[in-house]
């Protein structure tokens, strides 16, 4: 009897393979195969448990259990105790058996091979990111930059020799371009750099951060590109996306505090609710792309460093968020509980109103959406969510640094390379206000980022920080630089916002809709989040600055004004490179100029120094 | 002209690449899960692909109905076609009126009449487009590629004095939908590297590969030449990453020679001669057929011509369809054919695959597929025509699209799948969804619809989520 319903069940599962290898499509590891393992085997076979010695980690240590033949399910004791008689035998123990389709997917998996998601272990990481602030007690010697204090024992322990310190030049070009995203001026060059006026690096700095304009002009290209706001883009043409350019800019412009900030995003009034509307499509959309759950993604990633796309669709296997995860941020602006779809597909269940980080505290369930809305927001920006903190700072120094504490700066359950500085600024920040220009002029106080830029000796998981590292302009720092140089800024900017005496303010490349020269350098569509920008210029690029018809236009317009410079080479140095030629570039500058300037000669050698990588770089 | 550049394999492909751009290959490369993915034999080194944007009708181009013609009085649902049918060079298979010159070169290529689009809804140009230029729905979590950035970045240039995706006749500005069209047109997360060289003016052409207006190519030679001994001078390897100031470098480099190559002269319509030039017509699509050819001869990897989408223009018809049709048949059947006609006698037509396909079809009384709950978006509801602007396929259909190939190891003389001889005219055999006949276009270039990339930690597939599967048998 029982040897018939073996053979029965056998047959079965047989006929389902013969079935299903009718179908070319190999099974699916991470939407078919990893669902089974995680319900039935995880439990007892990953993470540490290893009943019967047997752990499914990774597929290396499956194999190394020598329970399967990959190419040959039947002779894989694998396969073969999912259908055992014995109960004692039958795996999942004291569980019922696995449904036959189940069974016949893992021996298809098995026979085709045990393909295996790249990566994936359900070894849980032994580092865990913190989610509360932790206090760190700052090494001596007192009253130091606290980054260079920090910076000084780590330099220690992992022996590297400290970067060398910058010429006040470099440091003034650097400085100005990071935080109000502008060159000097080559008066302020050289007033800044003849200057005997002791702590003047300190006294500059402050007085960068105080150009509030400057400061919200530059600043709207990275929180634009980070809460995909932008002056046109798709879903404008039929109201399904809304702007809040002017309040992001006042936002700026008044250095409203982070948590603030965040606060009225999240539980927005009508100039800041553009961005929890997010991006809405006529017609259908799927489930793991409607507007509440695009909320769940953006927000997690925005400002928690959570990615949360792939729990959007299943759990994810690339870390631990779960379906519920997703649905639970969803559930919350939906207002009411969502039902989940799991790879587009109706689950049947529903999910309630559930914040990231569950600990902080519940959000209740019968409250209506405006009161779940404020509720989220207090979670956000509660003490005891650290994340939001370290984030943000983390964003910042790799802006400012060329590389984040955490990288990628999108997965912040990543291990920082110096836990304590990341602990560090993240209190430092909360504790003061979560002031964003405090935690700006803490940087680039430090001898830390006024030092040489370095090119790190290890990448990826072995990194190792040296010093700072070259960044590449922004497509609207080039743009602004281009402008400044050759004069030839646009009249008038597209954003609306209030910036007081308009007239007299010069119209930047942040204000004004993006262009085909601003998208060929790296300006994004803002239909995604971007956090970060390529680094390298490409060939496209690079023929929109040998003939591209915007670019050249500039270059014409200034170069008619350099024909009547005096010291033309000297200032163009100076604008542009804030330095001075050397006497072997001053020759080759006059070979390029020629015995008598002309319009055409004085562009080409604009067009030689603004190619310059030197130019196009911040180091 | 110098001769394309073909790579022996992939492993020197990457060879090439990784001295050219090491950076590019940051992202990783081409990975699956489990073992290695295969990749089969190209049949093809490049491809064209013939855009109708705006909903290219099938049963008044490739797919003939009951015809009616026009007359005060016609009840709309007795009407299939607005064109009657004519025979092609292949018996059993027929177009409509208008397509005589296609008509001959049918013999060359395959038809599939069974091409299927999702139903989304409330029918937009703008999804289904960027739908079937990337194989994934928008909104999209990630900025997904356009096929052409797909082969780019797979397959790479053929020639390194060309750019390798090149998209001629659509504008992106000045056009109605821009910022939906900028969303598609785009390397997406491989980066602008593999984006689209733009040229939306065929007779413009020339002019983005030489040096600026203004400037004699001695001026632009000579510039180069001090800008480097500048750099040398300079501070270059003092300061920064040497390593992002290198491949900055060499992408100034590459773009130099494109600008000097020899090649850049394939981009000018004036050098060909006039009597070849003459068969493509005056037409911009005609003119972008005739620059398809040229940078296909020189080494172009995948290049998209367009009758222009614009919002309520040419296949987008949403009245006066008939008309409409008349006109711009008129404008693209002598090119295309001719385009077929020039690839084979230059003895390239087999390894170059021409795909002309269209976001969705149209019908005179569907939106979308019966059953759908799209809105009708016809300008002009009636049952009964009564003037020529009600006669013609006015409602967006996504139950049954054309798609015409050639080359590139197709049948000749072929048809794929059908349509129903009456109303629905579905896809009755072999229904081609967008991500199959995707894998189908990928197969003849040599690249496995499970091709994927490791973006933000997930895998991102050449076709949605890797389940693509060629129409094997359409190839010979």
């Amino acid at each position: 009897m029982r040897d018939r319903k073996t053979m029965i069940l056998k047959t079965q599962i047989a006929f389902l393979i013969a079935v299903t290898s009718l179908a070319p499509a190999k099974v699916d590891f991470a939407h078919e195969v990893l669902p089974i393992l995680k319900e039935n085997c995880a439990k007892c076979h990953t993470n540490g448990k290893y009943k019967g010695g047997l752990s499914l980690d990774t597929r290396e240590t499956l194999l190394d259990s020598e329970t399967v033949e990959p190419g040959d399910s039947q002779n894989s004791l694998f396969i073969q105790v999912l259908t055992a008689q014995d109960e004692d035998e039958r795996m999942p123990h004291d569980a019922d058996p696995l449904p036959t389709d189940s069974i016949a997917t893992l021996a298809k998996w098995v026979n085709e091979g045990l393909a295996w998601e790249k990566g994936f272990t359900f070894k849980k990481k032994t580092w865990k990111a913190p989610l509360g602030h932790q206090k760190v007690d700052l090494p001596g010697p007192e009253g130091g930059n606290p980054i260079d204090r920090i910076a000084a024992v780590y330099f220690q322990k992992n022996r590297v020799q400290p970067p060398a310190s910058i010429s006040d030049a470099r440091f003034l070009r650097r400085v100005s371009l990071d935080l109000v995203g502008l060159l000097p001026l080559q008066s302020e060059l050289e007033k800044f750099v003849t200057s005997d006026l002791g702590e003047k690096r300190e006294a500059k700095i402050k007085q960068i951060l105080s150009r509030d304009l400057d400061y919200a002009d530059h600043w709207m290209t990275f929180w634009n590109d980070l809460l995909r706001n932008d002056y046109a883009g798709t879903g404008f043409i039929d109201g399904g996306r809304r702007q809040i350019t002017g309040w992001l800019y006042l936002s700026l412009k008044e250095n409203k505090p982070y948590d603030q900030f965040v606060r009225e995003l999240l539980n927005p009034t009508a100039e800041s609710e553009g961005f929890i509307k997010g991006i809405k499509w006529r017609g259908n959309v799927n489930a793991s792309q409607v507007p509440e759950i695009q909320f769940a993604q953006n927000v997690s990633q925005i400002f928690f460093g959570e990615n949360m796309k792939c729990a959007s669709c299943h759990d994810s296997f690339i870390n631990d968020w779960k379906l519920e995860d997703a649905y639970g941020m969803a559930a919350i602006i939906a207002g009411k509980p969502l039902e989940m779809y799991r790879c587009d597909k109706p689950t049947g269940e529903k999910m309630d109103a559930k914040f990231l980080f569950h600990e902080l505290g519940p959000i209740d369930k019968t409250s209506s959406r405006d009161d779940r809305l404020k509720r989220v927001a207090e979670l956000a920006t509660t003490e005891g969510n650290g994340r939001l903190a370290r984030t943000i700072v983390n964003r910042l120094w790799a802006r400012l640094m060329g590389r984040g504490l955490v990288e990628p700066v999108d997965m912040m359950s990543n291990r920082p390379w110096s836990e304590d500085m990341l602990d560090y600024l993240a209190w430092d920040f909360a504790k003061n206000g979560y002031n964003l220009k405090r935690t700006l002029s803490i940087i680039v106080s430090s001898r830390t980022y006024q030092s040489a830029t370095v090119i790190a000796s290890k990448s990826g998981e072995g990194f190792v920080f040296e010093g700072p590292s070259a960044k590449r302009m922004t497509a609207e720092q080039f743009i602004d630089a281009v402008w400044g140089i050759t004069k030839t800024a646009p009249g008038k900017i597209d954003a609306k916002v209030e910036r007081k005496s308009e007239k007299a303010r010069v119209v930047r490349a942040s204000l004004v809709k993006s262009t085909l020269l601003m998208r060929a350098l790296g300006r994004p569509n803002r239909e995604q989040v971007v956090t970060t920008r390529p680094a390298d210029l490409t060939t496209l690029q690079a023929l929109e600055l040998n003939n591209g018809r915007e670019f050249v236009n500039y270059l014409n317009r200034g170069a008619t004004k350099l024909v009547d410079e005096k010291e033309r080479v000297e200032t163009l140095y100076l604008e542009a490179l804030s330095r001075l030629p050397s006497s072997l570039e001053k020759q080759v500058a006059r070979e390029i100029l020629g015995a008598r300037v002309t319009p055409e000669s004085a562009a080409d050698f604009l067009w030689a120094i603004l190619m310059l990588p030197e130019f196009q770089f911040i180091n | 002209m110098s001769k394309p550049l073909e790579f022996k394999n992939r492993r020197d492909f990457l060879k090439k690449l990784g001295t050219a751009s090491a950076a590019t290959l940051a992202m990783g490369a081409p990975r699956s899960f489990g073992d290695e993915i295969e990749q089969p034999e190209a049949k093809a080194d490049c491809c064209i692909l013939l855009w109708m944007g705006g909903g290219m009708a099938a049963p008044d181009t490739f797919d003939p109905k009951h015809y009616e013609p026009f007359r005060k009085g016609l009840k709309v649902s007795d009407v299939g076609s607005t064109f009657p049918a004519i025979p092609t060079s292949v018996s059993g298979i027929n177009f409509t009126e208008g397509f005589e010159e296609v008509a001959k070169v049918m013999d060359r290529g395959t038809l599939i009449r069974s091409a299927v689009q999702p139903d989304l809804g409330h029918i937009l140009h703008s999804r289904h487009q960027y739908h079937w230029h990337t194989g994934y729905v928008p909104p999209q979590t990630v900025a997904a590629p356009h096929i052409g950035a797909w082969m780019a970045k797979v397959l790479g240039q053929r020639n390194e004095a060309m750019p390798a995706f090149i998209d001629i006749g659509q504008r992106l500005e000045g056009v109605g939908e821009k910022e939906e069209l900028k969303a598609f047109h785009t390397g997406g997360f491989f980066g602008s590297e593999f984006g689209p060289f733009l040229l939306p003016y065929p007779d413009q052409a020339i002019g983005a590969v030489q040096p600026p207006k203004g400037m004699t190519p001695s001026r632009f030679a000579n510039r180069y030449k001090l800008y480097k001994k500048l750099i040398s001078e300079g501070l270059v390897g003092k300061s920064g990453s040497e390593f992002q100031q290198e491949s900055m470098l060499q992408s100034m480099e590459k773009a130099h020679r494109l600008l000097n190559s020899r090649e850049a002269a394939a981009f000018d319509l004036t050098k060909e001669n006039e009597k070849s030039a003459g068969k493509y017509g005056k037409t911009r699509f005609g003119q972008g057929c005739l620059l398809a050819r040229r940078l296909v001869e020189s080494g172009a990897r995948f290049i998209e011509v367009t009758t222009e989408y614009q919002p309520f223009k040419h296949w987008d018809t949403h009245e006066k369809g008939h008309t409409t049709l008349k006109r711009l048949k008129s404008e693209i059947d002598q090119p295309i054919a001719q385009l077929i006609r020039d690839l084979e006698e230059r003895g390239m037509l087999d390894r170059t695959l021409v795909v002309i396909a269209s976001e969705f079809s149209r019908d005179m009384m569907i939106e979308g597929v019966p059953g759908s709950n799209a809105r009708d978006q016809t300008t002009h509801k009636v049952d009964v025509i009564s003037e020529l602007k009600h006669y013609g396929q006015h409602r967006h259909f996504t139950g049954g699209t054309s798609v015409l190939m050639f080359g590139g190891g197709v049948k000749k003389g072929f048809q794929y799948g059908k349509t129903a001889n009456e109303r629905p005219f579905v896809a009755v055999e072999n229904p081609l969804a967008v991500e199959d006949l995707h894998a189908t276009i990928f197969q003849a270039m040599g690249i496995s619809p499970k091709t994927s990339f490791d973006i933000e930690g997930r895998p991102f597939y050449a076709t949605k989520d890797g389940i693509g599967k060629p129409a094997m048998e359409i190839f010979s």
